[in-house]
């Protein structure tokens, strides 16, 4: 056996073969829309859930701050990979979504897909929630307090709108996370953009350059997400300033 | 005369006020009696951690008491079952470090409680509003932003936005200790007009100068005790408790 021959690929060509895509273009295009809908669809789901886990874990009611904490560390200490396996055939084998195609989204592993990542994200969300509270003064409660406001309409009128500006940049790096982390729905079949790499590396049999391209793909979507995130939030931290 | 008798009468009764932090490792009031009659403006001075801000901070139930009884005419907020939010509004409050609204306007700041609550309409609380900003000549600040104002502007529409929910009692956290020298002035001018216009008034203060000029009755506290009550002359000229004394000799 020549040892030599299996190695042959491995040479810098190989990284940027993209002869594929004069075929396969559209795996990527596909690609990117699914994973970009997964994503903003699953943080945006998991905003509202996220916001109740997190007053109910800031709540004075022990039995709702205990729920809430539960929920939190089930979901930040087991892997998303097992969650999403978990909700598919657990939750999802049970309730059976119809084969219904929106353009090549097939809803049946969509919804599955975007509520397990949903249900996932909504534990980190509401620390993100609970954090973006806490950093508002308590004298911010107070005063509303003192004028006779009760919990809940201090909480809306007062400490929330503070909040957002603590909680959106957050928001959004996690909504940078989710589209690295949905990845990990390919093993269901979901086509997003990793799925169609894998799709296009096992059809023309080039093993990696597909995945380097993935990966510029990836790269090139979060790396300008994340730096205009971050002079969003120096502005506002400029507009801060008393 | 029956008016007389009603200016008289106890607006805020303390009694036996207890407040234990960490299951009792930490006792900031110990057995605080005290009230405050209509009309009457009640000073607490004492050395820092003495409890004045606690016990303060206890008349509107912004601190929980361990024990003890809050009698506001006539009822007594610490029991669980009274609706404290109804009770707040009548008692206006106004922190050290101001505490207004910094996403709000001046205005917004004024009226968002009244209107929100639905204690008065948009139009009535904004002419109450303006009204109140004319007062203290803050008119043209109405729709500045609280950044924009300096630390004397912020505290005296801090006062006014208390003032707007037409409360039967102030508290003032030391108002006067977050600012810069200079702007201590105005805002003493402007409590010193409502101890005028017959508002009773309890005053957390350092400025003992203050104090004594406005108070009726001045309530010296050390160690989350009580120790002594008097009339600011008595208080001041003639101190019985020795560390009264002592305070008085490290602070005049």
């Amino acid at each position: 056996m020549n040892w030599s021959s299996l190695y042959a690929d491995m040479n810098a060509a190989n990284f940027f073969n993209f002869s594929f895509l004069p075929k396969y273009a559209s795996f990527f295009v596909e690609g990117i829309i699914y994973t970009l809908l997964l994503s903003i669809v699953a943080v945006a789901l998991a905003v509202i859930p996220a916001l109740l886990l997190a007053l109910m874990r800031l709540s004075k009611n022990k039995v709702i701050k205990a729920i809430s904490g539960a929920y939190i560390a089930v979901f930040r200490s087991t892997p998303l990979l097992v969650q999403l396996y978990i909700i598919y055939f657990g939750v999802f084998g049970a309730i059976r979504i119809p084969s219904v195609y929106i353009g090549f989204i097939d809803l049946s592993r969509f919804i599955p897909g975007v509520v397990a990542l949903a249900i996932n994200s909504s534990a980190y969300v509401a620390e993100i929630f609970r954090a973006g509270i806490l950093a508002v003064d308590i004298g911010q409660t107070e005063a509303a307090r003192s004028l006779g406001m009760t919990g809940a309409m201090s909480m809306r009128l007062i400490v929330l709108p503070q909040a957002i500006k603590n909680i959106l940049p957050a928001l959004a790096n996690e909504l940078i996370t989710m589209v690295k982390e949905s990845s990990i729905c390919m093993t269901l079949g979901m086509q997003e953009l990793m799925w169609g790499a894998k799709t296009v590396a096992g059809n023309t049999y080039i093993t990696l350059a597909p995945y380097v391209l993935a990966a510029m793909i990836y790269f090139c979507i979060n790396f300008p997400a994340s730096k205009a995130i971050e002079a969003i939030e120096r502005r506002m931290r400029r507009g801060d300033k008393h | 005369m029956a008016t007389n008798i009603d200016n008289n009468a106890v607006l805020i009764e303390v009694q036996n006020l207890r407040k234990e932090y960490n299951g009792g490792e930490v006792v900031a009031l110990d057995n605080c009696s005290m009230s405050v009659r209509r009309g009457e403006v009640v000073s607490i001075i004492g050395p820092s951690g003495s409890g004045k801000s606690t016990l303060l901070r206890s008349l509107n139930l912004l601190e929980t008491p361990t024990s003890g009884r809050i009698i506001f005419d006539g009822v007594d907020l610490a029991d669980k079952k009274v609706d404290i939010n109804l009770h707040r509004r009548r008692m206006g409050m106004v922190f050290q470090h101001f505490n207004l609204f910094p996403h709000k306007t001046v205005l917004q700041n004024i009226t968002i409680a009244p209107i929100n609550l639905k204690i008065m309409t948009k139009e009535e609380a904004e002419a109450k509003a303006m009204q109140l900003l004319e007062r203290i000549g803050l008119k043209d600040k109405a729709n500045e932003y609280p950044a924009m104002l300096s630390g004397g502007q912020k505290q005296r529409i801090a006062i006014v936005r208390a003032l707007a929910m037409n409360p039967e009692v102030m508290l003032f956290d030391e108002p006067t200790s977050a600012l810069d020298p200079e702007m201590v002035g105005e805002v003493l001018d402007l409590m010193h007009s409502l101890v005028m216009d017959n508002m009773t008034m309890v005053i957390v203060t350092h400025e003992m100068g203050f104090a004594r000029k406005v108070a009726d009755k001045v309530v010296f506290m050390a160690e989350g005790s009580i120790l002594e009550v008097n009339t600011p002359d008595e208080l001041f000229d003639n101190p019985q408790d020795p560390r009264l004394k002592d305070f008085l000799s490290k602070v005049i």
